[in-house]
Formats: structure tokens, C-alpha cells, sequence
């Protein structure tokens, strides 16, 4: 009798399974079709102005992030869709592009399925460009290198490790998560308007990451490298920059930390 | 005759030109030849671009300044 | 005004979003470029996609000098931080003594110089306007120095110093 009962059970639980099943399925078959509209531009025929291109995709079939959506329309759609990318989460900062509107990194940005509105996908803004949504970032790594992003001191090696205390480890957090995406510098007008002399809150994050370590021993010549009317004061804390950050770091809250300790020293 | 006037775009292309054909002849005597061939080609490809597609032309010398310094460097000793 | 012009000018062409204008190939083009087409302005030619020197070697900055730099940023807040008070107190009180009023004058006119040159800096960089930057300067320069004499003039008359005048524009307007 038990046994009865619990068979029953278990056909009646299947039942339900199937018609849930395909009823899912009949709602998976609906197309949910979503356009995204990408910026193409080719250097073989650099006579050949650039223009957006659409691309309509069913969601249903594509994965959640826009990066998703791209790696479709490469594999499927237009294989001559050029882009960066690597990690696909959100560490090594290669697929920075500007989508609606804001610069952040497409491995981390969500595709809202249903609100049936087109995704506009830009390299990144006031840059060269290479290639469809490839931008040129020479100046930027080279603004990056006049930095000197690495550690600096005339003691002699330590025996082991170069020890730190917990708090002056605490004062690195927020600055060395930075993954150099530059989407911060090329949200930033004043980045815009004097890229040439103007580091760029990315770049002067990063220094003032050297600045506050307790193991180097170069700030002096760190800051002096600064004093100047262009290279950060050109920041005019318009804060597009940490509104911007994919990893939600304050670029800003550095450049504020570095004037203040300059006009105190 | 006056002395031709160039704008200041057409006078970094004739420049970058210069540049190029200097690093042509400090490449090895034997290659040379292929060195004056390759970059005659790479200029004509866009010969007859409109002289006021500025975009363009700033484009093709950035490109071409890029190219330039990475064929200069002397372990490029011949070219195709 | 040309330079009012001119900083429009390198708003509109770089807020403009990429595409939308066909002459644009590439999402940035320096704005000396577009400004020496557009306005007959003899610019200074800048690098080659704004790169000096070879792709690995490192920026160089401006030489140091800390007159342009931290003490120059640090004068400005100070004079901002000093301002306010200045400026509150009348609202509270209702009038203000002479020579208060002239230091608010005074240094609201550094505030304003200190603003317009910013904007200078950044809209006619030397590295782009050479002599341009130079000549916005010298006019910024006069400008001020003009209204330094309005200042002194206002201070000096009967006119009840720089409170006094916006209490008189502000009842005049009642009166309308």
C-alpha cells in the first residue's frame, strides 16, 4: 500500500516535472531578440568612414554579460569584429570599451534582457583607435611608465621578505586593485582635453600607490615629478573617474591624497 | 617658378617619406633595393587620396610613423 | 569673444559622440586639428598620434616648479576657504565694515583670476596656442587689473563698497 502510494507519488511529481518542462520550453522558444549596435571601423580601408553596425541577437541563447554577446557576434554572426580580451572576469582590464554610455569593462557588465532597449557599444572614448573597438593605449602605458610603478630604495635587501606592517598594508587597499583598463582616464575631461601633459586619474592612482608604501623610499622624487601646473593639477575632481571604475575604486580620493600631502610637505 | 607650398600635413608626409628612404639606404647594400621597393609601395597604395581627407592622412602617418620605427631597427635587415 | 569661441568650440567638437560625425575616424583627434581647419588659427602642430619617441620609452613631464604646482593649489584654497566667511557674514548681519568688504572684494577677484586661468590652461594649452595662450593670459591679466580699479573704485566712494552696490542692484530690482 505504501509503496502504491509513494509510486504514485513519484508519477504524479514527474507529471508535474514534465508539464513544468515544457512549459519552460514553450517560453524559451518566444524569441527575445535584442539589438546591439557596434562601432565598426576598419584600417585596411581607412578612406572608409566609421559607422555603427546592428546586430540583432535572441537572448535566449546568448550568456548574461556583453562580453557573451560579442564572442556571438564573432563566432557567428561577423567573424571581423575586432576586440581585446582575456580573462573574462574582470582581472586583466583588456575588454575596457564604452557601452551606453560608460566605460567599463564587458567581461563584468550584466545585458538587461528585458527591458527590449539597444545596447550602443563604442571603443573607448577620445582615444585613437585601431581597429572597431580597439583603442590605441601607447600614451597611456608610456604615462604609466613616467611613474616608475615599481619599488625604489637605497637600503640594502632584506634577508627574507621586506616587511610590512598591517596597517601600512591596509593603506595599499583601494589603490593596488587597480587593473589599468583605463576606462577612469578616458572618462576624465580633463584627460580628454590634455591627454599629452595631464597623467590621468589611473596613472596618478598608481602613483600615489608607490607614494603611501612603506617600502619605498623614492616619494620625495615621486612627488617632485608632479610640480608642475599640468601633470595632476589638472584634476578638477569632476569625479567621472570613480563613478566610472569597473573594480569601484576612488581615483579621485588619490589625486585629492596626493595634493594634500603635497601642499603639506 | 616659385617653390612649391606644401600644408603642414603634406610636409610630415614628405617627412615621414624622408625618414623612410634614410632608413632604406642604412639598411644592408644587397636589400636595399627591396627596402626602396616596399616603401615606394607602401606610399602608393594611398596615392590618390583626396587631399582633404585629413582624418585619413593623420591616420596613415600615424600608422606609417609606428611602421617606420619598427622596420628601422637594425635586426630588420631585409623585407618581402 | 574669440577665445569664448574658442573654448565652445573644442566642447562641441569633442562632447560630440564618435560617429555621429562622418569626419571623424577615430573617436579623438586633437583639437588642434579641428581648430586650425575651423577658425584660421595658426595652432602648433602636435606629435604624431600625441606620441614622443619611441612606444617604449617613458612620458617626461613638464619640468617641476613649484610656484605652477602645489603652492599654486594650495594659495587657491586658501583664498577659497578665507572667502567664505567673508562672504556669509553680510547675509547674517546685514552690513559689513569697510575694509572687510574691500578683503572680500579683493579677494573674490583672485578667485575669478584664479578660475579663468584654469579654464586658459586647460581650453588654449601652450602646448597647442603657443603665443595664443600667452595672449589669453596678458588679456586675463588686464581684465583683472580693470576690475581691481572698479574694486578700488567702489571701495573708495561713497558707494558702500561691493555690498553695498549688490544691496543697491537688488532693492532696484524690487522696485521695478
Amino acid at each position: 500500500m505504501f509503496v502504491h502510494t509513494q509510486l504514485k507519488k513519484a508519477v504524479t511529481v514527474s507529471k508535474l516535472m514534465r508539464s513544468i518542462s515544457s512549459l519552460v520550453g514553450r517560453v524559451s522558444e518566444k524569441p527575445n531578440p535584442k539589438t546591439f549596435k557596434i562601432y565598426r571601423w576598419n584600417p585596411d580601408f581607412p578612406e572608409k568612414k566609421p559607422h555603427m553596425e546592428s546586430y540583432t541577437l535572441d537572448m535566449n541563447t546568448t550568456g548574461p554579460m556583453m562580453l557573451d554577446v560579442l564572442l556571438k557576434v564573432k563566432n557567428e554572426v561577423d567573424s571581423t569584429l575586432t576586440f581585446r580580451r582575456s580573462c573574462r572576469e574582470g582581472i586583466c582590464g583588456s575588454c575596457a570599451m564604452n557601452i551606453n554610455g560608460r566605460n567599463t569593462l564587458a567581461c563584468i557588465t550584466k545585458i538587461n534582457k528585458s527591458d527590449g532597449k539597444d545596447v550602443d557599444i563604442y571603443p573607448l572614448p577620445h582615444m585613437y583607435v585601431e581597429k572597431d573597438l580597439v583603442p590605441d593605449l601607447t600614451l597611456f602605458y608610456q604615462q604609466y611608465k613616467s611613474i616608475q610603478p615599481y619599488l625604489q630604495t637605497s637600503k640594502p635587501p632584506p634577508e627574507k621578505e621586506n616587511i610590512q606592517s598591517i596597517e601600512d598594508r591596509k593603506k595599499l587597499d583601494g589603490l593596488y586593485e587597480c587593473i589599468l583598463c583605463a576606462c577612469c582616464s578616458t572618462s576624465c575631461p580633463s584627460y580628454w582635453w590634455n591627454q599629452q601633459e595631464y597623467l590621468g586619474p589611473a596613472v596618478l592612482m598608481q602613483a600615489y600607490r608607490w607614494m603611501v608604501d612603506s617600502r619605498d623610499g623614492a616619494t620625495e622624487k615621486r612627488r617632485q615629478m608632479l610640480q608642475n601646473s599640468m601633470s595632476l593639477y589638472r584634476c578638477h575632481t569632476i569625479m567621472n573617474c570613480a563613478r566610472t571604475c569597473p573594480k569601484g575604486l576612488n581615483p579621485g580620493r588619490a589625486i585629492a591624497a596626493i595634493k594634500r600631502a603635497m601642499a603639506t610637505e | 617658378m616659385p617653390a612649391a607650398r606644401f600644408s603642414g600635413l603634406q610636409k610630415d608626409v614628405l617627412r615621414l617619406y624622408r625618414e623612410c628612404m634614410r632608413a632604406a639606404y642604412a639598411k644592408p647594400k644587397e636589400n636595399r633595393e627591396h627596402w626602396v621597393t616596399f616603401v615606394h609601395s607602401q606610399f602608393n597604395k594611398y596615392r590618390n587620396l583626396p587631399r582633404r581627407d585629413f582624418s585619413t592622412i593623420e591616420y596613415l602617418l600615424r600608422v606609417g610613423k609606428k611602421r617606420y620605427q619598427m622596420y628601422k631597427a637594425s635586426d630588420a635587415k631585409d623585407v618581402i | 569673444m574669440i577665445f569664448a569661441r574658442l573654448g565652445i568650440k573644442t566642447l562641441g567638437t569633442a562632447l560630440r559622440p564618435a560617429v555621429h560625425s562622418p569626419l571623424h575616424h577615430s573617436v579623438f583627434r586633437p583639437a588642434s586639428a579641428c581648430l586650425s581647419r575651423s577658425l584660421f588659427i595658426k595652432t602648433i602642430p602636435q606629435p604624431v598620434g600625441n606620441i614622443v619617441g619611441n612606444v617604449n620609452d617613458a612620458y617626461v613631464g613638464p619640468t617641476p616648479n613649484k610656484f605652477t604646482g602645489s603652492r599654486h593649489w594650495t594659495f587657491e584654497r586658501a583664498v577659497t576657504i578665507c572667502m567664505t566667511p567673508l562672504m556669509i557674514t553680510p547675509f547674517i548681519t546685514g552690513s559689513i565694515s569697510a575694509p572687510i568688504d574691500a578683503a572680500m572684494a579683493g579677494l573674490l577677484l583672485y578667485h575669478c583670476y584664479a578660475g579663468w586661468e584654469s579654464c586658459i590652461i586647460d581650453y588654449i594649452p601652450r602646448r597647442v596656442y603657443g603665443v595664443w595662450h600667452t595672449a589669453a593670459m596678458w588679456l586675463l591679466i588686464f581684465g583683472t587689473a580693470v576690475s581691481g580699479y572698479g574694486v578700488y573704485v567702489l571701495e573708495t566712494s561713497s558707494a558702500g563698497g561691493l555690498w553695498g552696490l549688490c544691496k543697491r542692484i537688488w532693492k532696484h530690482k524690487k522696485e521695478d
